[in-house]
């Protein structure tokens, strides 16, 4: 089995356990970590078939692709970290369930 | 022998994801993100992307890690306080509840079963399309660097590097939106009165700048560049918030702004430039292409640095 076959197969787990967490779990923290793992499985999916493609070195338009994402996915985090703070300052709430 | 390491490294990757989400206290939940990070960086070294681990451990392990511990002072002291409320509750209310909510997780356990096999399928049947490696690996000498992953995000695809850096702008406008305040606000840490920390600080910040300064530049012939160096200087700035001096919120607002908008402002012209001399917007002459480049990376670095720790002094009370 090549390696990138296994960082592939990877990726496809560690998106679901992602999506998973995201629909699961309650607390805006650990759902905003679980887009930081769906998104962390889709950077390796594209580097794992980046590898695949390699000649002398590996392909680098899914690196560049990648390191873009990867600025532009905490850019995105840390706006929905301000948004949940902004929402406990005002309601005090920290999950969507309506239970308190 | 390598195999095992892979293996390893796959299994670590997807038991720390588990342990994130299940993991009982938010504060675990954190720290075991920062190890997540690092162990996708290690599995991208791996796959021979050694730009992308850099930018991993530093931005998406490093630099998030200390954003979600920040935020974890808002939250975890008062959780404790609304999970003492649930338990008051009628014990036979909380039954119902049970009992309404367990038809929707089996329904999303069997979807995300389902979800999961057919993205297995795909990703193990995927269709050999030889990528662009030889493609990009062609016209490299006219691109006036030497690595090929600097290549591809400052000459083939400047378009998507400057656009990227307006992202991160609009993120950053985005934050200051929802924080709703138009001011910085002013230090709330208590200037760490440690003179341990702050030597300690002090000392690491020129060792932090060099390094950055050579990655910039190293950049042009192996893994580095802007994004790598601009977390480094990023972190310079976090550093001395962290120690008690706030330098980014009490330099004059112009200075700030100037430091913000250098990257895209910078390379927005340098386009034009080159629409105006026949050319297409990103199109550099090639002799000048490896000093353009530099100039772009550094103004870019510069402008990320200041987002990333604009960002950090934005959200740290």
């Amino acid at each position: 089995m090549e390696t990138y076959k296994i960082y592939s197969i990877t990726s496809v787990v560690l998106f679901a356990i992602g999506l998973g967490g995201l629909f699961l779990a309650k607390h805006f923290l650990r759902k905003i970590i679980a887009t930081i793992i769906m998104g962390g499985g889709v950077f390796l999916c594209l580097v794992s078939f980046a590898d695949r493609d390699s000649l002398s070195y590996a392909d680098p338009v899914p690196h560049a692709l990648v390191i873009t994402g990867i600025v532009v996915a905490v850019t995105a985090a840390a706006f929905a970290l301000s948004l949940a703070r902004r929402i406990h300052k005002f309601s005090g709430e920290e999950t969507f369930t309506d239970e308190k | 022998m390598d195999i095992l390491i892979d293996i390893l490294l796959a299994l670590l990757s997807v038991y720390l994801a588990f342990r994130c989400m299940l993991a009982p206290k938010l504060s675990k939940a954190v720290f075991v993100f920062f190890a997540f990070g690092l162990t996708l960086a290690l599995a991208w070294i791996r796959l021979g992307a050694v730009d992308v681990a850099i930018a991993e451990a530093a931005i998406a392990s490093g630099f998030m890690g200390v954003l979600l511990l920040d935020s974890l002072r808002d939250f975890s002291l008062t959780f404790s306080k609304n999970h003492n409320v649930i338990e008051v509750k009628p014990n036979n209310s909380v039954e119902v509840k049970n009992r309404s909510e367990l038809f929707p997780k089996i329904g999303l356990g069997i979807g995300l079963l389902l979800f999961l096999l057919i993205s297995l399928e795909a990703v193990w049947n995927i269709p050999e399309g030889g990528g662009l490696t030889a493609l990009a690996g062609s016209k490299i000498s006219e691109s006036g660097v030497e690595h090929p992953v600097t290549a591809v995000l400052l000459n083939y695809r400047a378009y998507d590097t400057w656009l990227e850096i307006g992202v991160i702008l609009m993120g950053l406008l985005a934050i200051f939106a929802a924080g709703g305040i138009k001011q910085y606000r002013k230090a709330g840490i208590t200037p760490s009165q440690d003179p341990i920390l702050r030597q300690a600080i002090l000392i690491f910040i020129p060792v932090l700048f060099l390094f950055g300064a050579f990655l910039l530049y190293f950049g042009k012939m192996g893994p580095g560049g802007a994004f790598q160096a601009a977390v480094m200087w990023g972190a310079i700035g976090i550093l001395l918030h962290l120690g008690g001096w706030p330098v980014f919120t009490e330099i004059p607002r112009r200075l700030r702004l100037l430091m913000l908008t250098a990257g895209l402002g910078f390379f927005l012209f340098l386009g034009l430039i080159f629409m105006t001399t026949g050319g297409a917007l990103f199109e550099y002459p090639p002799a000048y292409a490896g000093l353009l480049i530099l100039m772009i990376e550094t103004f870019g670095a510069v402008s990320i640095a200041a987002a990333l720790t604009a960002i950090f002094a934005f959200l740290t009370k």
